[in-house]
């Protein structure tokens, strides 16, 4: 079945390049122009994922996640402006799964588009081996091999890598990653996790400047790329 | 009678009386027209001395006494032989004569001494203030200087907008009342003296002269000091004062005026060059998308299918180029506002990172090589904002060095500093570019490399936000070096 994307943008131009290039994709698509109408949407139709513009005549983008998150865990990936920071990781926080910043090109946007929704359908089983790049994880055993050698990682370490792993290809905020990690009384401690992030990229990336995998989001957070 | 002319007469006649005592000695031996010198004598001591006055009466007196005791019948003013009244005209004409001539030669080379530390005074002051440019350093010289010479405080006010307040004054010490601020601002108003020792407002507690130019009224100057600074001489010297004080602060506002109107006009003209070079990069990738976009729209069929992919390729690559000028003037923008940084503190390695996958299109075709010691500091840091000095960097590196080449960053610490490189093995520097080549439209060489010039201008905005520095220079062996420095714990 073709997944439907409901588009939540004002913009007549924006709109009417994502239905060209959706409807190329092969998705089916509903739209919507405000935030009100966006959200009856939501509750009358069901989609199988929002992309939402932040900018919205007449509420604010970050209200319809808000909305949207009590009722339901559906992909939202957030449409925002270059340069600020603020309003992603806002978006983020409350619960959206990825952005893209305009001007951005269809390539980017179709690849956060298919992450989005792979993660939603599928369920990390326990107790499975997981393969990417040179690095092989054993999720019951707890041991992590790169390029074949057995590495050791610190509990924090580890306790670091399966949150990412329970979201691959997902940004992440500094505040998500301290929260599921170390919990909610260490949200201002971004330093330590950035050591721990420098720890495990020596661990696991081939260079740890250019990694492939653990990759920064510069002024928001982290993801993990596996693919 | 004061004290002073008291003094004098008593000089008078202690002299008159010598003069006497010489002649009675002398009258047995010398004959009686002759000790008219004696007396002649003493009132050339005397006008020498004393004012001209005095030596009048000096010379009265000095008649008097040889009448009366040089001439016979002696001590008494009778004469038996009427001879001695034409002695007496003469000796009076005489003394006269000499005692204000005298006494005017005196008072001829008194003025000239004076009017000589007058013109002292008046170039010491010219001294003093010509090496000053500025209105209120000028007041304050001047309102010292002349405190010394006149014996007294003087305080120098300068209007602001027409309004002269005793809060905008030459000296911390304020000598007077804040209620005598009316008087100065009448005699700022009218450009007349005041105050004590004039007509108007004679019990204030200051004398109050205008600051008048060539042109303009400048300021006031206040004047307080002893009763006898007041006095006609003191004040026309303090006036001449004033006045040269004036025209040096009337020169310092019309060069001060100079100024501001020359760089009014460098930062017109500057804004002038810069949209000229903003519109004409803005206009060049609209130009080539436009083009393509209604060739596409108007002969899309009769088009070669190559043909048709070139001018897709085309629009595409100069809408990002015109992205990249806009949010490269947008960063310069926000920068020169000045910005706020949110630094934390990261490895640099990550900012590294972050910066290579940005720029993973544009290095697809050459080797990156980093060099970064594993146990370099913590750098504190807006991460936005030095990830994007080095994409810039980065960026540069691309455009001007051919592909293929190796692109290399490389960073290290001395404890004060970390120091970051970014190398590569393009061309180099022509002379005196690696200083110019951070300023805002310069384009280094501009051989088919294309952008704004605003590249490395926001790479040392932003160097300079984090209070580091920047510095490019030739690479041994061939190639540019960019060097940042960013020093240790700035800014915590």
């Amino acid at each position: 079945m073709k997944p439907y994307i409901l588009i939540i943008e004002d913009d007549p131009q924006i709109r009417r390049f994502l239905r060209a290039t959706l409807t190329a994709e092969g998705y089916l698509y509903y739209e919507a122009v405000t935030a009100a109408d966006g959200l009856n949407q939501v509750d009358a139709r069901r989609p199988d994922l929002i992309l939402l513009d932040l900018g919205l005549p007449d509420r604010d983008g970050l209200e319809v996640i808000r909305r949207v998150r009590e009722s339901s865990q559906m992909p939202i990936v957030v449409l925002s402006a270059r340069g600020e920071e603020k309003d992603k990781i806002a978006a983020l926080d409350l619960g959206a799964d990825d952005y893209v910043a305009k001007p951005f090109g269809v390539g980017e946007l179709l690849a956060r588009i298919r992450a989005a929704l792979r993660r939603s359908s599928a369920v990390t089983a326990d107790g499975t081996v997981l393969h990417f790049g040179r690095i092989e994880i054993d999720l019951e055993k707890r041991v992590v091999k790169v390029a074949g050698e057995e590495v050791h990682l610190t509990p924090n370490e580890y306790r670091l890598l399966q949150v990412f792993l329970r979201y691959p290809g997902k940004v992440l905020t500094q505040r998500q990653l301290l929260n599921e990690v170390w919990g909610p009384n260490h949200l201002d401690q971004a330093q330590y996790l950035r050591v721990y992030i420098a720890q495990l990229r020596r661990k696991l990336e081939a260079d740890p400047a250019r990694p492939k995998h653990l990759q920064t989001e510069p002024g928001i957070g982290y993801r993990l790329v596996i693919d | 009678m004061t004290r002073r002319s008291a003094s004098d007469f008593g000089l008078t006649l202690a002299l008159i009386g010598t003069c006497t005592l010489v002649a009675l000695s002398l009258r047995p031996y010398v004959t009686a027209t002759n000790l008219v010198m004696v007396y002649l004598l003493g009132v050339v001591a005397l006008a020498s001395r004393l004012s001209r006055q005095v030596a009048v009466i000096a010379s009265f007196l000095s008649v008097a006494a040889f009448d009366f005791f040089c001439v016979p019948p002696y001590l008494t003013f009778r004469v038996h032989d009427y001879e001695y009244l034409l002695t007496f005209a003469a000796m009076l004409a005489v003394a006269l004569v000499i005692s204000t001539q005298t006494a005017r030669i005196r008072e001829q080379a008194a003025t000239a001494a004076r009017g000589e530390s007058r013109s002292q005074t008046l170039y010491h002051l010219s001294r003093r203030l010509a090496g000053q440019d500025r209105a209120f350093d000028m007041a304050r010289i001047a309102a010292e200087y002349a405190a010394e010479v006149f014996q007294g405080c003087v305080v120098i006010f300068l209007p602001e907008e027409g309004k002269i307040s005793f809060a905008q004054r030459s000296s911390d010490h304020l000598p007077i009342s804040r209620g005598e601020e009316p008087v100065a601002q009448w005699v700022f108003d009218h450009g007349e003296k005041a105050g004590r020792g004039t007509d108007r407002q004679g019990d204030s507690a200051a004398l109050y002269l205008p600051l008048i130019g060539a042109r303009e009224k400048v300021g006031v100057l206040a004047f307080v000091g002893d009763d006898e600074a007041y006095a006609g001489d003191q004040t026309n010297l303090l006036e001449l004062y004033a006045h040269q004080t004036a025209t040096a602060i009337e020169s310092a506002h019309s060069q001060y005026a100079a100024e501001a109107a020359r760089i009014q006009m460098q930062t017109e003209q500057m804004r002038s060059s810069l949209l000229s070079a903003v519109s004409h990069d803005l206009r060049t990738p609209l130009a080539s998308i436009t083009g393509a976009a209604s060739t596409l729209r108007s002969q899309g069929e009769k088009l070669l299918p190559e043909t048709r992919q070139e001018l897709l390729e085309s629009i595409a690559e100069e809408a990002e180029r015109l992205g990249r000028l806009v949010s490269n003037l947008l960063d310069m923008t926000r920068l020169e506002s000045g910005v706020e940084l949110r630094r934390d503190l990261y490895p640099l390695e990550e900012i590294v990172g972050a910066a290579l996958q940005r720029m993973e299109r544009q290095l697809a075709h050459r080797p990156v090589i980093t060099r970064l010691p594993e146990h370099l500091p913590l750098i504190s840091v807006d991460d936005v904002l030095f990830g994007q000095l080095l994409v810039n960097l980065l960026e540069n590196a691309t455009k001007y060095s051919p592909e293929g080449t190796p692109i290399e960053i490389e960073a290290s610490s001395d404890g004060d500093a970390v120091t970051m490189d970014v190398l590569d093995r393009g061309p180099g520097f022509a002379a005196l570019d690696e200083q110019r080549i951070f300023e805002k439209f310069y384009r280094g060489r501009s051989d088919g490399a294309r952008g704004a010039g605003l590249g490395l201008a926001i790479c040392r905005a932003i160097v300079q936000a984090h209070r580091g520095t920047i510095e490019a220079f030739n690479r041994t062996g061939g190639g540019a070096v960019f060097r940042v420095r960013l020093p240790l714990e700035s800014g915590r």
